[in-house]
């Protein structure tokens, strides 16, 4: 990556924290690494998805997104304060990182992989800020952030659900099966089964409420060590 | 059989049914089921690297076909990938039960999608699974190099020829992109031609064939793999009925939140 996009990167850790100020203040911030993003994508001739700095951004970024769209008319609270540290931690994460530079493998050069790759970063980001909802109605006892925590992951099961159907049909035509038994798809099943389970067991009388609550911030960590853990411990079709 | 007995016998049989019928109408046995299934997992994806012999061929043939020549050996190992089934087909029959008790009763306009969407979303779950049933018992995975100018036979009377084999080197001498051309013959006679490359597999009549790599160094020769899996259509269709069925539940449960 060229000297400039480091630096530009370095600066997205003062931009970040203004939000910490106030909820909109994040705009900028986004703005940058928006930019920095379609950068790397014009510099490279591809999706700026491949490893773990690319991704480690592009969930930051999101997430930054999706705390702008859900906490555009919340003051200054514990909302900024939970949200914002994850976006750094992440930052830091993706600027610690090598960058894979060139253009993409021949087997991902397919429409289906990038809007496999693209859903399931911007679902993850929605199981997020999740599960901080969930921790602020933990501490607060607030149906509303019950009810967001409900909304953004209600959005991220459904855009997580067909990012696996669109890394189906990619899988069946680049290996001839939509579904290969491997660690990395069993993670993957957890993590649809978990945020099922958490849909379902909403409507459960005796687990709504506190109990449910706690499985959104559960079904985070779940989806951080799919996306960490087990591209780190285990062999899967995942690696490239 | 006396008159008593045999009322005690249609009482206890008339218990059973609703007690299994209550049963698989709760959606307690959904969360429980799919808690189970992710412990499952969970054991599943630890015991995959741990016993890596027993698993390596789960991918390369029929899974029926690895479950009569290798899962049945290793009872332990392989354990989690029978409780799973064991734990798939009562969520199966969960979801049948709770979807037709659903379905039946009165229906109004107000509420007409909010009842069908959740059912849509039930029979696209239905068809993935069905699909993987049949992609693991039917069809064929047949894989092998095939020399430039060779012929293989396929089942069905098929056979497949390598036409030609094309390496796409960019100006540093890096490879780039490489397609082979090939022919489908069924019965002596050319049923289709085209050109395979990464991800561009060549379907004809349910069977795909892929390219997988391919080997320059002495004989030009690529490494294809057909397969037909019976299962494909089904799992394509019950993605798209999931999806329609989800999409409608997040808009009308979005407004209602």
């Amino acid at each position: 990556m060229p000297f400039s996009s480091r630096a530009m990167e370095l600066i997205l850790f003062i931009l970040y924290p203004l939000a910490l100020v106030r909820v909109r203040l994040i705009i900028p911030a986004l703005a940058l690494h928006g930019a920095l993003i379609v950068s790397s994508a014009v510099t490279y001739g591809r999706i700026p998805l491949i490893g773990t700095h690319d991704t480690l951004g592009f969930l930051a970024w999101s997430i930054g997104v999706v705390y702008l769209l859900f906490g555009w008319e919340r003051k200054r609270d514990a909302f900024s304060y939970w949200t914002i540290p994850l976006v750094l931690l992440l930052l830091a994460g993706s600027a610690v990182s090598p960058v894979m530079r060139g253009p993409l493998p021949p087997v991902l050069r397919t429409i289906w992989f990038e809007l496999h790759v693209i859903l399931s970063f911007i679902s993850y980001a929605l199981f997020a800020v999740g599960a901080v909802f969930g921790a602020l109605y933990l501490r607060d006892g607030d149906r509303e952030n019950e009810t967001a925590q409900y909304r953004n992951l209600l959005l991220g099961y459904a855009l997580f659900s067909i990012a696996m159907i669109f890394g189906g049909i990619w899988a069946h035509l680049a290996w001839g099966t939509y579904w290969l038994w491997t660690p990395k798809e069993l993670w993957t099943t957890i993590v649809w089964f978990f945020y099922s389970l958490y849909l379902h067991a909403r409507l459960v009388k005796g687990w709504t409420g506190r109990p449910v609550a706690w499985m959104g911030i559960v079904g985070f960590f779940i989806v951080m060590f799919t996306y960490v853990g087990v591209g780190l411990l285990m062999k899967s079709s995942h690696e490239f | 059989m006396s008159f008593d007995v045999r009322l005690q016998a249609n009482k206890l049989a008339g218990f059973y049914a609703v007690t299994m019928k209550n049963f698989f109408l709760s959606l307690k046995t959904t969360v429980w089921t799919l808690l189970g299934l992710i412990c499952v997992f969970f054991l599943g994806s630890y015991l995959m690297p741990a016993y890596k012999d027993v698993h390596a061929g789960m991918n390369d043939r029929l899974l029926f076909q690895w479950v009569e020549q290798n899962a049945l050996d290793h009872p332990w190992a392989t354990s989690w990938f029978f409780a799973s089934l064991a734990g798939l087909v009562l969520l199966a029959i969960n979801t049948v039960v709770c979807s037709v008790q659903a379905i039946k009763g009165k229906w109004s306009r107000e509420d007409f999608l909010l009842r069908i969407a959740p059912q849509v979303v039930h029979i696209g779950f239905l068809c993935i699974l069905l699909a993987h049933l049949l992609g693991a018992g039917w069809g064929y995975r047949i894989s092998g190099m095939l020399p430039v100018e060779a012929y293989a036979k396929l089942p069905d009377n098929r056979s497949l020829y390598l036409n030609d084999l094309r390496p796409l080197v960019d100006d540093r001498g890096n490879l780039r992109d490489w397609s082979a051309v090939i022919a489908i013959y069924e019965d002596d006679r050319r049923v289709a031609t085209g050109i395979l490359g990464p991800n561009e597999p060549l379907f004809y009549k349910g069977m795909g064939v892929y390219l997988k790599s391919f080997d320059l160094r002495e004989r030009p020769v690529a490494f294809l793999m057909v397969n037909k899996d019976p299962g494909a259509l089904w799992a394509l269709g019950g993605s798209v009925l999931f999806m329609i069925g989800t999409m409608i539940i997040l808009i009308l449960k979005w407004k209602k939140a």
